[in-house]
């Protein structure tokens, strides 16, 4: 899950990074009040989470003269399909120069490892293809609860010296919060020091509850209600509803539908030894979908018991069709269950998903 | 062998737990049937004393250790505790430790998989089904009525999928040296290099299926390692049509050399001339061919 730009900035504090004077603002009437408590000149940011917002028109210049009507059009704004909900109203910050400053999880490494660049303000992808030296990559033993001064020295350089003190609260951030991604960009040096002018945690989605966070909010509504459940879900636009158990067989069964160019609308993973409600529930999540027009499951039972499931597919219930291929644990009973009551079932994968292409065409 | 053999004496860590129970029960029926140690003790912490399907539970890995012969570990412990019941069987000088657990908090595996590795232990896992070598030893819950002794090797980040390959080479009559599920989570402790080296020295593999999945680039480093030492190999990556990984942003993406996405993945794979199926069942298929 994403922390929106102001609510990084406030763990930034608390962990003494140097932040801009700011105040968060839900409604255009609350501009001119913030303004004083802030400073003279300010920027208008929009609190919305998509990549580029200065350039699609997010972030905006105001003053005491003009601070009702800017803030009244960004409220006004979509930003690349999202709608301005809040607004961050921001001290200007005279900026001398910009750094780049992260801190992520190296897979295959196993470890984090600290981003450090003094071209910051950049896009730092096109950075590191174009220009790789300009971008220090330094790790970190993943036993380590703080930075050493040698790594602070390696990753900072000849930079100014209070940037090292920002490395250290950083990296207490990205332990304490559980983050996949702690990211200060850009840096900012200013006459009166060194600020975080903007900045994004990325928190780790298995740790949500030990951080105190009951709910992952990034999720769009039926993904929410899915993983109340326990299953993985995700939309996409196509006609055919997919349910599989476990990640890779429910993509590959994507990979199917596309190559047999059918377009999935959705899949919904069930997990392992899911029973007859479970299943029930996944088949009414995935069909209550606008524009599902068939669907198909596909099941491997490990611990899965072909019997259970075809009990959850029946008492769904649902007015779309259903494709079924059932292999595993009381294979027998499932099958016979389902053909019974007129289901169509499959033997293969290959020949489910074709069906269920075919169904749609 | 890979791992383990015949005679590899196993605990469960969270043997108490609805999942350890289960799978206790299906790892020591399959050990009866083929003749191999199996689990020989349980752990949860506070539950010593009891026994689960004829296995005594003890309080701590160091207690479980002083009455049995334990050489692997297979891991049922809810997420929260995960890391920490790596890191004891770790310092129980466990050398072999199999991590089924999903959902883990990766800040904790992280610490757990350098704590291992200082002990010399080595992890598979977590986000796991485990390891199975047919007619020598289960750890974990991959399902043995797929599987059949014989010579292909199989890696994978799956489980369910990885038991699609295996029932599809089966019903092809291609037998399996060793099936290994390294796990689908961002960092995990064997990947692909090292499971195939594995492979590579077990007296039994002629070739090596690796599944992969979106997300890192350990398949191209695993293919690599193949290409180094000769072992043949073929490869299935599933997640062409997914939509764009939610992985750790673009940072992510620049520390790993490339989006990790499913067509790129198959793009360099295929670049280093190895067979990729587009679909499961047409790994029999390219078996063959490489053969």
């Amino acid at each position: 899950m994403k922390f929106r730009e102001y609510e990084a900035k406030q763990v930034f504090r608390d962990a003494g990074i140097p932040v801009p004077n700011s105040v968060l603002i839900t409604s255009p009437n609350e501009a001119a009040n913030a303004l004083p408590k802030v400073a003279e000149k300010v920027v208008l940011k929009a609190q919305v989470d998509v990549g580029g917002r200065g350039k699609a028109g997010g972030i905006l210049p105001a003053n005491a003269e003009n601070i009702d009507k800017v803030a009244a059009d960004l409220f006004g704004k979509t930003i690349k399909g999202l709608k301005v909900e809040k607004i961050l109203v921001e001290e200007a910050l005279e900026i001398l120069h910009e750094y780049y400053l992260s801190i992520i999880i190296d897979r295959s490494k196993k470890m984090p490892v600290i981003l450090f660049s003094k071209e910051g303000g950049v896009e730092i992808e096109t950075l590191a293809k174009e220009r790789p030296e300009a971008l220090r990559r330094v790790y970190v033993d993943p036993s380590f609860v703080t930075v050493p001064d040698f790594i602070v020295r390696n990753v900072i350089g000849d930079a100014p010296k209070e940037i090292g003190k920002i490395v250290k609260d950083l990296f207490t951030v990205f332990l304490a919060k559980d983050a996949v991604l702690a990211e200060i960009n850009p840096l900012v040096m200013t006459p009166h020091g060194v600020f975080a002018a903007d900045g994004k945690i990325i928190l780790d989605d298995n740790s949500l509850i030990r951080q105190g966070i009951p709910e992952n909010r990034d999720l769009a509504p039926r993904e929410a209600e899915a993983e109340k459940h326990g299953f993985s879900y995700v939309e996409l636009d196509g006609n055919i509803g997919v349910i599989g158990n476990g990640a890779g067989l429910t993509m590959a069964t994507l990979d199917i539908i596309a190559h047999y160019h059918g377009k999935a609308a959705n899949f919904l993973d069930v997990g392992g030894g899911a029973n007859a409600d479970r299943v029930m529930y996944a088949v009414r999540l995935v069909a209550s979908m606008p524009g599902v027009k068939v669907i198909v499951v596909n099941l491997l039972g490990g611990i899965t018991r072909c019997d259970e499931v075809a009990k959850g597919i029946i008492a769904a219930a649902i007015s779309q069709q259903v494709i079924v291929r059932l292999a595993g644990t009381n294979e027998g009973e499932g099958r016979r269950l389902l053909e019974e009551r007129g289901y169509k079932m499959l033997d293969t994968m290959d020949q489910a998903i074709r069906a269920a292409v075919e169904a749609t065409q | 062998m890979i791992y383990a053999d015949k005679n590899t004496g196993i605990l469960v860590q969270g043997a108490t737990g609805s999942q350890g129970k289960f799978h206790i029960n299906l790892m020591n029926e399959y050990a009866k049937e083929i003749g191999s140690a199996g689990v020989v003790a349980g752990t949860t912490p506070g539950k010593g004393g009891q026994e689960v399907c004829g296995v005594p539970v003890y309080n701590s890995v160091v207690e479980s250790m002083e009455e049995h012969d334990i050489s692997a570990s297979v891991i049922f412990v809810p997420a929260g505790g995960c890391g920490d019941a790596i890191m004891e069987a770790a310092d129980a000088g466990i050398p072999t430790v199999i991590t089924i657990t999903e959902h883990t908090p990766v800040h904790d595996i992280m610490r757990a998989l350098a704590y291992a590795r200082s002990c010399g232990t080595r992890v598979i896992g977590p986000n796991c089904p485990g390891m199975l070598v047919p007619g020598e030893c289960k750890l974990g819950i991959i399902p043995s009525n797929l599987c059949m002794e014989g010579d292909v090797g199989v890696v994978s980040r799956s489980g369910t999928l990885t038991y699609q390959v295996i029932s599809e080479l089966t019903m092809a009559g291609y037998g399996q040296s060793g099936i290994v599920g390294i796990g689908g989570d961002a960092v995990i402790g064997q990947t692909f290099s090292e499971v195939i080296d594995e492979f590579h020295t077990d007296g039994r593999t002629k070739s090596v299926v690796l599944i992969g999945e979106v997300g890192g680039n350990l398949e191209i480093e695993g293919a690599r390692r193949a290409m180094e030492i000769d072992l043949p190999i073929v490869s299935y990556i599933a997640g062409v049509s997914a939509p764009k990984e939610k992985c750790m942003g673009h940072a992510g993406a620049i520390v790993e050399g490339g989006e990790g996405d499913a067509s790129s993945k198959i793009e360099r794979l295929q670049a280093l001339g190895i067979p990729v199926a587009t679909r499961p069942s047409q790994i029999p298929e390219l078996i063959k061919r490489s053969r």
